[in-house]
């Protein structure tokens, strides 16, 4: 559906003050909402509100990794990109957490983030079979790191969603309140959405890489208030019902905040914000 | 035994109707939107100099983002019946009454979210071919979007519904379906949006937007992105489309999803009924094999019988209306 503009060109400096550029370079934010979300998802006992930002952080990495995957010509591709980074999440999360009793010391479980050191070899693996020239050849630059990335935050966000919904990283409980209920539907579907809409939304020459974020952030909101209503149902957390409620009031704020945020971006960044009006008629 | 086979007979009839509702407004709410397909029109316009008044709903391709809007309307439908059926202990489908619309409302909220961030980030990432954003164009579209997704996800939240509870509503527990509402509402909304696109599209293009080329006849990249421009009378817009296509495409498209929902299911119905495996199932018996096989052999039939009609008709068409361009 999606058509490749035909010339990717790099983005320009941004001469305009940024609405929101928080942190700047795609390695610098990489780096920190990976440590963020991981310390995050290895904590168990942690409230859900605390989650729902490492999620956050997560699904910004996410993006990231699926606009600089598509960005060099993948037009076609971006839904299944983010699709590709989920599906390794889950299998990442099934991994980590029959892995997650090793090394476990009261509520904080290394062990998970096995399941999301080997889903980025498994990513780095078929990166590097894509692009080498006797197998795929398909030449992708920077194709393997960002599908290592891929593979690591899909985990991370699947792994969070679960922590949040269950309220512990146990593979019988996850089985049991996540997988059973069918809650993992509305996971996979709202995680793939969350970092493959954004650039997908916003793909063009002009698309602007803070604008884009605006987007994630934003869903990552929309998936905390389905969560927490999720977790308030389950009734599973150690914290009661205000645990769930905390969840939901933070993903209601964070939505309007940056839903507003990116609805003014575009209205200001447009060529003409207008009511109404005919098209240009052409010579 | 007889009764539990009519009832089930009647539900498999009440789910091929609901389908056919679905992929109709399906086709239609992606026509609204200028999803998948036709959408690469809406792109290649401005790039070309074509600036348009179209509405560009790139939340992603039609089977993603239908599974999308089922999925939530599945799962908030779970958690409402979760807490709405110790209520009504002995009619639990009174819940059903409330759950399966409000759990398709917050999917529509959602829909409507997801189609207001792709249009405006489509259309400011084409600032340098001056495409305005038109605020019209905007909020029009958003009110026939929300409206025509309404009706498909609820047409495959009350189908999920009946599956997950099939046996209970038929009689026997043991044909209740063994995944929850919301895996059912992700694995239905793929379908429909599978079928929506890959039936409905042909239509939407072929009907609408090309109706003045000659039958058949490939379009040069030239005419990619005129077509968004004018109508017969006046500038074009989506909300026309999707009246025309109400005309003909929509309905096709239902049909085709209805039949594949109607065949499918009835050919397990014939083999479970004449093998004999109602009402006490028993499974990995000879009694259950006989059953796959008499479904299997019903479905190739079917397949032979819809192959053969096909040939016939489009043979028919082409000694009709005339030679294709090229040949």
């Amino acid at each position: 559906m999606t058509v490749t503009p035909a010339a990717v060109e790099e983005e320009a400096p941004a001469e305009k003050k940024l609405d929101f550029s928080f942190p700047p370079g795609e390695t610098e934010l990489g780096i920190i909402a990976g440590i963020i979300s991981a310390v995050v998802v290895t904590l168990a006992a942690l409230p859900a509100v605390i989650k729902g930002a490492a999620l956050i952080f997560a699904i910004l990495w996410g993006m990231d990794s699926v606009r600089k995957t598509s960005k060099y010509g993948l037009g076609t591709g971006v839904p299944s990109i983010g699709v590709l980074a989920i599906g390794y999440g889950v299998i990442g999360t099934l991994m980590g957490l029959a892995l997650a009793e090793y090394g476990r010391a009261g509520q904080f479980y290394p062990g998970v983030l096995v399941g999301v050191l080997v889903m980025g070899g498994i990513g780095l693996i078929s990166g590097i079979m894509s692009n080498h020239e006797k197998l795929v050849a398909m030449k992708i630059p920077h194709l393997e790191r960002a599908m290592m990335e891929l593979g690591m935050t899909g985990t991370l966000i699947i792994l969070l969603e679960c922590s949040i919904v269950t309220g512990s990283l146990n593979f019988g409980a996850v089985l049991e309140d996540v997988i059973e209920t069918g809650v993992i539907a509305l996971m996979f579907i709202f995680s793939a959405f969350a970092i493959f809409h954004p650039y997908n939304a916003c793909l063009g020459p002009d698309e602007r890489r803070e604008r884009t974020r605006m987007v994630a952030v934003e869903i990552g909101g929309l998936i905390c208030i389905l969560l927490g209503f999720a977790q308030i149902v389950i009734g599973t957390s150690p914290y009661g019902i205000l645990d769930g409620v905390s969840l939901v009031v933070f993903g209601a704020v964070i939505w309007i905040v940056f839903f507003r945020m990116f609805i003014r971006a575009c209205f200001k960044e447009a060529y003409a914000t207008v009511g109404t009006g005919l098209i240009k008629t052409l010579g | 035994m007889g009764l539990i086979v009519v009832l089930l007979f009647a539900w498999m009839l009440v789910i091929a109707f609901l389908a056919f509702v679905a992929c109709t407004f399906e086709d239609l709410e992606s026509d609204i939107g200028s999803q998948s397909n036709p959408n690469s029109q809406v792109q290649l316009a401005a790039q070309v100099g074509q600036v348009h008044r179209f509405f560009n709903k790139a939340i992603s391709g039609e089977p993603l983002s239908n599974a999308l809007y089922c999925a939530t309307a599945g799962t908030i439908t779970w958690m409402l019946l979760q807490k709405l059926e110790p209520f009504v202990p002995d009619a639990p489908w009174k819940a059903a009454v409330l759950a399966i619309p409000v759990g398709v409302l917050g999917a529509a909220m959602v829909h409507l979210i997801f189609s207001t961030t792709a249009h405006c980030g489509r259309t400011v990432a084409q600032k340098r071919f001056e495409q305005p954003l038109y605020l019209d164009v905007l909020y029009g579209h958003l009110l026939p979007i929300a409206t025509h997704g309404y009706m498909t996800t609820f047409c495959i939240t009350t189908i999920a519904y009946i599956q997950s509870n099939l046996g209970t509503l038929s009689g026997n527990p043991a044909l209740n379906h063994p995944f929850a509402l919301p895996m059912l509402g992700f694995i239905w909304g793929i379908t429909v949006g599978s079928i929506g696109s890959s039936t409905g599209d042909v239509h939407y293009g072929t009907e609408r937007e090309f109706q003045d080329r000659p039958f058949g006849e490939g379009k040069r990249v030239i005419y990619h992105g005129k077509i968004t421009r004018y109508a017969e009378c006046g500038i074009r817009t989506q909300r026309d489309i999707a009246g025309f296509c109400a005309k003909f495409g929509g309905p096709v498209t239902g049909m085709t999803f209805g039949l594949i929902i109607l065949f499918e299911n009835w050919r397990n119905m014939v083999g479970m009924v004449l093998a004999g495996f109602l009402p006490d199932l028993p499974a990995f018996t000879p009694t259950g094999d006989m059953t796959a096989v008499i479904s299997i052999v019903a479905g190739l039939l079917i397949i032979a019988a819809l192959a053969l009609g096909n040939l016939t008709f489009v043979r028919w068409v082409r000694k009709r209306c005339g030679p294709f361009v090229g040949e």
